[in-house]
């Protein structure tokens, strides 16, 4: 299987995302956008967590120590002011795009 | 917290954050595999790809090189070394050359803002003086507004009391200390308050090393009384030891200017604008906010101005040249005034000759480290397959195997410092350098021995690690080209080497075209104590009346520059396009006789001749090839008739045969500036201090300086002799160099074809026969690097034919020399590691793998 199933991009914008309503850690963060999709959209290791570290590094999103529901201490990521202007910013340009492409198709 | 600021925080935690997300990959697996999934991938090498993020892999991989390199080095000691050597030398020459170039021209000299400081020359269409009449500096000073301060400077010998040589002894402005920001060690310097008046009392500043060599580092030396020529001055002050004034060599005394007078009977030196008259050395310091050109162009203003009252003695267009004042270009030029344009300046075009000798020694080194970085692939092959079939790829090899050459080229760049120090430092003491030219490299040098290095790795290791990674290292073209260019590049150094060694030796070897070991030379220096020509006559008249009666004087005569002299006066003209300058002597007609300088055709000058001239052999050679020079015209400042041709003499440049000479009557003019030469039947030594006692009792007023030629001869020969050691270290540097490659490549070739050997010895071939089968694959690069050497000096020594002073550039007995010289050492340097092949044992070389 093809590791890179979803431009990087729109990785982030879907990490951004789930991470809006709450910290999640790694592997919550790649179920709900497995289950959100409706098993459509799987987000392998490959993929997730380099652009965690991507996410990090620009300041969009800090990690913090918390415990899973199996009862161990895994690193949680929370959404930073900085990342939800990054969302909405990204969103937006989303809606923008997703709208043009959707009036070319319906019109052409 | 911005971005670059978390990056460096990762690359300062990252084994925490390293740590971090093995955790985080862990406990992703765990639940993957709780959940029934199955994990995908390998677990560290999608650690490594989300580190990537970090930015840093390229560190880690660097330092990884890097320890693996210098495990590698490590390993092979004797490789290590011969390379760090190779490259020592190779950088070191370059670090000293540029150490010397940065000490002369880019170190500023150790005043105070040494970059606002300007040295002014005359110039006009037709003239150039290197000083300038005293009272047109006064006149800039007060007129100037874009120069803040004039600095002048006026070099004397004083006599005193009790020491045979005279002093030597600055005469400056009383601004001299204040404006180069020095203090005195003791009392105090000089103070434009107190001693810049004209009836101030005279006061004088003792050197450090005067202070210590004269008065035993006296601490009570500040208010002593000393006399200089007859008469007293008080002392003020010492000056701390680094301060030397503007000047390479520190003077004995400083004197305010303005009591010149008083101390040099007579001297017309403060009112005195006559261009022949006596001058000053001239420094500005320019005002904040002016640039060099601006100052420039005011002071031509100012210049002509004063042409409007004084139109005898300010040149036509006179224009004030500058050049930067801090630096120690402008401490060296001599006194020097001629008619025409200033000769160039020759400083440049030697360090030019010197980088290009420099840089083709690092180019051999270079060449050399090459063809052992490949011979030492071959040694490698199986460490690279390694490396290769676990998954090693190319890029990495290369990267890794450029790493070690950039680990020998540092190592090299360190050692070579400290070689180019060390060479300089030898160099400094052996030419008594002034203490403050300071040879310890400073950033600029470390700057450039690093570039050096980065430059040789560049050269020597990026394709070797091209070839090696790509396992072509066997492919011989490379290896071959290598061998060739370092055999050109050394043949073309000792080839040039060879051409200036024989230059220097022909000039040294060559009698010189005069008597310098019988004549002592008596300057009373009678127009600084305001001789009038009359006077200057009378005095000569008497000494020589005196000197001929003296047993031991052959003859006497008068010439106004003294022979192998600083002071001299010449004329350039255009003859065929190429400028020569003609060194002008003023004599009177005893001065053949007593110079032994043969007349070859005509006539002697006679009293009277005022519209004569008697030139050089050598310049009667160039000016008239074919015809016959007597009664030719020369046009100088007017027009003269040659009446006779002399020998050719090397007057001031001992080393250039092919330097030319006009000599003119004195006129009455002159008497006040010349010089008395007297030729002794035995050796000078005993008669000079009787000439000094009888020159000194003709007028106590003046002390006359008397001096020996072949003291100025000896001391003249020392520096050309030590250009001729230079040039030809460099030139064995060369040929080391080129041994050094070639015992490396012979030894790696023989254990390179232990096997191959064995066999043949095996089946009978004879010991003569190995030796061929060995160093016969050198034979056709080394020849052709002969060749490409041989033609690349001939190209390059044409550049330097004004330096090789009438030895031809394709001098055949050089050419000769040089090759059969390299082509012996490297035959026997190729013997010594090839006669190993002859000791290899068949059976055991057979069965080795």
């Amino acid at each position: 299987m093809p590791r890179n199933e979803m431009p990087s991009g729109a990785l982030v914008l879907l990490i951004l995302r789930v991470l809006r309503s709450g910290a999640l850690h790694g592997y919550a963060i790649a179920q709900r956008i497995h289950s959100l999709s409706s098993d459509v959209l799987r987000v392998e290791e490959g993929a997730l967590y380099p652009a965690l570290q991507r996410i990090l590094l620009k300041g969009w999103v800090t990690s913090e120590w918390g415990i899973s529901e199996t009862n161990r201490k895994v690193r949680f990521y929370r959404l930073t002011p900085a990342g939800r202007k990054q969302l909405e910013a990204e969103l937006s340009d989303y809606h923008r795009v997703h709208q043009a492409i959707q009036s070319v198709l319906h019109t052409a | 917290m911005n971005e670059l600021l978390r990056r460096l925080n990762y690359l300062w935690n990252r084994r925490r954050f390293d740590r971090e997300l093995a955790s985080d990959l862990e406990f992703h697996r765990e639940m993957a595999a709780h959940e029934g999934g199955m994990p995908l991938g390998n677990a560290l090498h999608l650690r490594e790809e989300a580190r990537d993020a970090w930015g840093w892999t390229w560190i880690e991989r660097f330092s990884q090189d890097l320890r693996y390199a210098a495990r590698i080095l490590r390993k092979s000691p004797g490789f290590t070394l011969a390379a760090v050597l190779m490259l020592a030398l190779g950088i070191g020459v370059n670090v000293a050359v540029f150490g010397f170039f940065n000490l002369m021209f880019l170190r500023a000299l150790p005043v105070r803002d040494p970059d606002t400081l300007l040295r002014f020359d005359r110039r006009a269409a037709d003239s150039f003086s290197n000083d300038l009449p005293y009272p047109e500096m006064a006149f800039f000073c007060d007129h100037s507004k874009t120069i803040s301060a004039f600095l002048a400077l006026n070099p004397a010998k004083l006599a005193t009391e009790g020491q045979e040589k005279p002093l030597t002894a600055h005469f400056v402005t009383a601004n001299f200390f204040s404006e180069l920001g020095a203090s005195a060690k003791l009392g105090r310097a000089l103070d434009p308050a107190r001693d810049g008046a004209s009836d101030a009392e005279p006061v004088v500043v003792l050197s450090h090393g005067f202070w210590q060599r004269h008065f035993g580092a006296d601490p009570l030396v500040v208010g002593k009384t000393i006399r200089l020529n007859g008469r007293p001055a008080t002392v003020i002050g010492v000056a701390a030891d680094e301060f030397t004034g503007l000047s390479m060599d520190t003077p004995d005394l400083w004197l305010p200017l303005n009591q010149q007078p008083y101390l040099v009977t007579g001297s017309l030196l403060l009112t005195d604008l006559s261009a022949d008259g006596p001058g000053v050395r001239v420094w500005g310091r320019l005002q904040p906010g002016f640039t060099p050109k601006v100052a420039e162009g005011e002071l031509k203003t100012l210049a002509a101005e004063l042409r409007q009252q004084h139109p005898k003695d300010i040149w036509e267009n006179e224009s004030l040249h500058s050049q930067p004042g801090g630096y120690a270009p402008s401490l060296m030029e001599g006194d020097r005034r001629g008619s025409g344009p200033e000769p160039p300046d020759e400083a440049y075009f030697i360090f030019g000759l010197l980088a290009a000798l420099g840089l083709l020694i690092l180019a051999v080194a270079c060449g050399n480290l090459g063809s052992l970085l490949l011979a030492r692939g071959v040694a490698r092959e199986r460490e690279i397959a390694i490396r290769v079939s676990v998954g090693a790829g190319k890029g990495r090899l290369i990267r890794q195997l450029f790493t070690e050459s950039l680990l020998l080229a540092l190592l090299g760049s360190v050692a070579g410092l400290g070689a180019g120090y060390f060479v300089l430092r030898v160099l400094m003491q052996f030419t008594e350098a002034p203490a403050w030219l300071n040879p310890a490299p400073d950033w600029r040098v470390a700057v450039f021995a690093i570039g050096a290095g980065f430059v040789a790795a560049i050269l020597f290791g990026l394709t070797p690690a091209l070839q090696v990674a790509r396992q072509r290292h066997r492919a011989t073209i490379l290896r071959q080209f290598l061998i060739g260019a370092q055999v050109a590049a050394s043949c073309v150094l000792l080839i040039v080497a060879g051409l200036l060694v024989r230059a220097i030796d022909h000039g040294i070897t060559t009698q010189p075209g005069f008597e310098y070991e019988r004549v002592i030379s008596i300057d009373p220096a009678l127009g600084s104590h305001g001789y009038s020509p009359e006077s200057a006559r009378a005095y000569f008249d008497s000494l020589q009346n005196r000197l001929r009666n003296l047993s031991g004087v052959e003859s006497v005569a008068l010439s106004d520059t003294s022979p192998l002299g600083n002071r001299t006066s010449s004329a350039g003209i255009d003859m065929d396009g190429r400028r020569v300058e003609i060194l002008i002597n003023r004599v009177d007609p005893a001065f053949f006789q007593t110079m032994r300088i043969p007349l070859l055709r005509g006539r002697n000058l006679t009293f009277g001749d005022t519209r004569a001239i008697i030139i050089s052999e050598s310049l009667a050679r160039r000016a008239w090839p074919s015809a016959d020079p007597l009664g030719k015209k020369f046009t100088l400042d007017g027009d003269y008739t040659v009446v006779g041709v002399s020998g050719s003499a090397r007057l001031v440049r001992l080393e250039d045969p092919e330097m030319v000479q006009a000599y003119f009557l004195a006129r009455a003019a002159d008497l006040p500036s010349m010089v008395l030469l007297v030729k002794t039947a035995a050796p000078p030594e005993s008669l000079a201090p009787v000439l000094a006692s009888m020159a000194r009792a003709l007028d106590p007023k003046i002390f006359p300086d008397v001096s020996m030629l072949k003291s100025s001869f000896r001391r003249k020969m020392q520096g050309t002799e030590r250009g001729a050691v230079a040039v030809s270290l460099l030139g064995f540097t060369a040929l080391l160099l080129a041994c050094l490659g070639i015992v490396g490549l012979v030894a790696y070739s023989v254990a390179q074809r232990t096997k191959e050997i064995g066999l043949r010895m095996a089946l009978g071939a004879k010991p003569s026969q190995v030796l061929f089968v060995v160093l016969r694959q050198f034979s056709r690069p080394v020849g052709a690097g002969l060749l490409v050497g041989v033609g690349g000096a001939a190209a390059l020594s044409q550049i330097l034919r004004r330096e090789l002073y009438g030895i031809s550039n394709l001098d055949p007995l050089t050419y000769a020399a040089a090759i059969a010289i390299f082509v012996v050492t490297v035959v026997l340097a190729a013997l010594l590691p090839a006669r190993r092949a002859l000791r290899i044992d068949p059976m055991r070389a057979l069965r080795c793998d």
